[in-house]
């Protein structure tokens, strides 16, 4: 028997050093940087079919005319610069000389036009296109080409959001593309674009790789949101899809990954001292709460949805929900969003006495609310449990009802719901996160605050230039959607990246996308 | 035999036909539209609209599934909604990996389960038995992910033997696939095998009471003939059936396994095309799963009158 063992634990150690010794293929020449993805990008076509993933890896191949700053404000990116006509309605853009798209080609007004004719096409898919039609901000009237480095856009009318348009990360940063990037049919091939890194290979479902642009041309400075100097300190950049988070966890303690962004709250105690393992994080500009279908038979009366906010301890939820990462918050304006001012920062307490003689007063009689929730964040339906108990002190009957996510969105985007936890990405513009909740519910059902009041108002904040005027309109809105409580605003989570020891310069940053130009690896593999 | 094979085939097809009408119209029925999850949350409900009309999606279902089903009948599967990829070229690159795997573990899983189910038949009530089927039933209360994940974090992370994600195709580097493999195909041999075991153990105590067992001993023969010539054989034939329905089984469902290990399989492939509401890949999936089943099936059906002269192909 001890023979037995002994051959064994042999023929373990044995097979424990040959693979030990021996490793998988080594990756392509050169440093790479390895990421995550916690699923496949949707399309490499910028601001068409797409999501956060999506949008977070082609913003390191395309770039804009402008980008979003840290800050949310907007800056140059292949315009060196742009005046505004008097009557605010024609923008000029000047182009930045000597900037070459990934296949040589140097970058020329043509080329912008192209790129903006094809966003706006009608067959096109992309996100921004209503934004800049007569229905949105303004519509583009035409695209003038005065000569090679210039291009005008002109609106139907003026648009003091029209750059911030252009910029959001949603709309693929408005990249502009070479013509090559198409076939011969029209048919959408990669993308060429300008960025520090070009298209690689992308193995649906396993990762999208990049490669390092040497002829790209960096603006003067450091990181700076989407805009600003960006250089490409490593030779490749690898996104692996990765969907499980503790696997994930586990291929970053390995050394198998260098960044693993967006890491879920329950992870944290794997990574949080970990050696080797450094955080790096920021607020995001996001919101997670709870939509309320006003209209809804026992919700349409205000005292109700007054008392289910007073009955929330929204500052022990986040605690519980985010492990401590989050920050409540009672305004559509996130904690990380430039007016997010005294008004905004006001915390709806609980006050279940309150509560309880709003309650009353509505009549209502412990007819189940049926609250819709998924698992898309983990945290959503952790957050849906500790409300139905909160609520419960209050006397209000919550009910759960737990769907896959594409369900869940599915009754968001009819309004088929009482009311339905809910998460809005970041948005760096306070009208865009007002917008998610604003709107005609009879033209689209997604929205669950019609008040004519709220409306003008979110017209307002939109065609208003002036800083100071706008806060006050966002305070204005904030006020009254406390008091008309459409919905209920919990949390702003914090985005944490792990990293390991050799990578430097990685910066997190509210927009919630992952940037790896300006990041490099201590020890070049 | 080759009549029975063509009759068995022929008989497969109108279930492949039911199959293929249950899949499509059951996945219309589960809510979620493909156009708005492509276009996410806040797009412009026109432009989801046209998404719709240009996916075909706005036709009437009895027509969505007349194209469907033509196109498939002349081996067309379709494009998938989301990547925009043949879903036959799809189903053939998934299948590599996955098959793969099942095989191999399916295969050890068996081994194993000849091995200890057998020899704990033969050692009923003895130490060696209540260590294997403690064993066992062990593998069996163990959820596959865990065990996956357990595996990954001694092997992967603490000892650094094997990758622990990422994945390189066989047909690309056979021995740097296999480093990627290992750890899928270990975790998904022990949680099958704890069923196999048992199933075979049964077997076996069944017919070491029968009394040509008795009779073979009486003739004085070893016991390891006895087990390997008179007791296998008789005795696996049950366990041949459990791996046939395993095969069948595992082929479209190791999403889990291939989840924490991050292969690119047909399981996740399938829960992908669900999340995202990408019929034509999920019908593909489906499909593909159902006339594995049937071969699998038919397969595990020629192969046992290898095991048990008793029973005969026609």
């Amino acid at each position: 028997m001890r023979k037995t063992i002994a051959g064994l634990i042999l023929i373990a150690a044995g097979v424990g050093l040959g693979l030990a010794l021996v490793h998988p293929k080594a990756p392509p020449t050169g440093s790479m940087l390895r990421a995550r993805l916690n699923a496949d990008i949707a399309s490499s076509d910028p601001g068409m079919k797409r999501d956060a993933n999506t949008d977070a890896v082609l913003l390191h191949v395309v770039e804009g005319l402008v980008a979003l700053r840290e800050d949310g404000s907007v800056g140059p990116m292949l315009a060196s610069g742009w005046t505004v006509s008097p009557d605010g309605r024609t923008y000029r853009f000047a182009l930045r000389r000597g900037i070459r798209f990934h296949n040589g080609a140097p970058l020329s007004s043509a080329d912008v036009k192209w790129s903006l004719d094809r966003y706006l096409a009608p067959d096109s898919h992309w996100r921004c296109k209503s934004d800049l039609s007569a229905k949105g901000i303004a519509a583009v009237t035409v695209i003038n080409t005065p000569d090679p480095d210039t291009v005008d856009i002109v609106l139907d009318r003026p648009a003091p959001l029209f750059l911030a348009t252009l910029a959001r990360l949603d709309c693929g940063g408005t990249g502009i593309t070479h013509r090559a990037s198409v076939g011969p049919d029209g048919t959408w091939l990669y993308p060429i674009g300008t960025g520090p890194f070009r298209w690689g290979e992308w193995r649906h479902n396993q990762y999208v790789d990049l490669v390092k642009y040497d002829g790209y041309r960096p603006l003067p400075g450091g990181t700076d949101g989407n805009a600003g100097g960006k250089h490409a300190l490593v030779e490749r950049v690898r996104f692996s899809v990765i969907p499980d988070g503790s696997a994930a966890s586990a291929a970053l303690l390995r050394g198998s990954l260098d960044v693993l962004d967006a890491l879920a709250p329950n992870e944290l105690g794997t990574i949080a001292g970990a050696p080797g393992i450094m955080q790096d994080s920021a607020m995001s500009a996001d919101f997670y709460g709870i939509l309320l279908q006003t209209g809804a038979p026992v919700l349409r009366d205000v005292r109700l949805r007054r008392a289910l906010s007073l009955s929330l301890d929204v500052a022990a939820l986040t605690r519980v929900v985010t492990h401590g990462t989050g920050v409540p918050d009672s305004s559509p304006i996130p904690a990380a969003n430039a007016f997010y001012g005294a008004a905004e920062r006001v915390l709806v307490k609980r006050d279940l006495a309150t509560a309880r003689a709003l309650v009353k007063a509505s009549g209502y009689r412990g007819e189940p609310i049926e609250l819709m929730t998924s698992h898309s964040p983990p945290e959503m339906y952790d957050a849906a449990i500790l409300v139905q108990a909160m609520a419960r002190d209050a006397g209000i009957n919550i009910q759960i009802v737990s769907l896959d996510w594409a369900t869940q969105f599915a009754r968001y985007s009819s309004g088929d719901y009482q009311a339905t936890m809910f998460g809005f990405s970041a948005r760096m513009d306070a009208s865009q996160m007002f917008g998610v909740l604003i709107g005609d519910r009879a033209t689209d059902p997604r929205k669950v605050w019609n008040s004519p009041q709220a409306i003008d108002l979110l017209h307002q904040s939109v065609v208003t230039g002036d800083r100071a005027q706008r806060q006050q309109i966002f305070d204005q809105l904030d006020a009254h959607f406390r008091s008309e409580v459409p919905a209920i605003v919990l949390y702003n989570t914090r985005r944490v990246t792990a990293l390991r020891t050799p990578v430097t310069g990685y910066r997190s940053w509210s927009a919630q996308t992952q940037r790896l130009w300006n990041v490099g690896l201590g020890n070049s593999r | 035999m080759i009549s029975y094979v063509i009759r068995r085939l022929l008989l497969a097809v109108p279930t492949l036909i039911i199959v293929a009408l249950m899949v499509f119209f059951l996945v219309r029925l589960i809510p979620g539209d493909p156009a708005q999850i492509m276009l996410g949350e806040g797009a412009d409900p026109s432009a989801v609209a046209a998404l719709h009309a240009e996916l075909g999606l706005d036709k009437p279902v009895y027509v969505q599934f007349a194209t469907w089903l033509r196109h498939v009948v002349s081996g067309d599967l379709g494009t998938s909604i989301t990547t925009g990829e043949p879903v036959s070229t799809l189903l053939i690159t998934r299948a590599e990996t996955t098959g793969v795997v099942v095989l191999i573990s399916v295969g050890l899983a068996t081994l194993i389960a000849i091995a200890a189910g057998t020899v704990a038949a033969w050692r009923r009530g003895g130490k060696l038995d209540l260590a294997v089927m403690s064993g066992a039933s062990l593998i069996l209360a163990v959820p596959s992910f865990w065990l996956g994940l357990l595996l990954l974090l001694v092997f992967g992370v603490w000892l650094h033997w094997l990758p622990v994600v990422g994945y390189i195709p066989f047909s690309e580097d056979p021995w740097s696939a296999m480093l990627f493999l290992i750890l899928p195909i270990a975790t998904l041999t022990i949680s099958e095998s704890g069923v196999l075991i048992r199933m075979m153990r049964s077997s076996a105590i069944d017919v070491l009471r029968l009394d040509y067992v008795t009779h073979a001993r009486a003739k004085g023969l070893a016991e390891r003939t006895v087990l390997s010539r008179h007791v296998f054989p008789n005795a696996f034939a049950p366990t041949l059936t459990l791996v046939g329905l395993t095969l069948g089984r595992l082929f479209g469902g190791i999403a889990v396994i291939e989840t924490v290990f991050t292969l690119p399989g047909l399981g996740r492939l399938m829960v992908t095309g669900v999340l995202s509401r990408d019929y034509p890949v999920v019908q593909g999936c489906l499909l593909f799963t159902a006339v594995i089943y049937v071969v699998v099936n038919l397969v595990v059906d020629l192969l046992y009158p290898l095991f048990d002269p008793r029973v005969t192909v026609e």
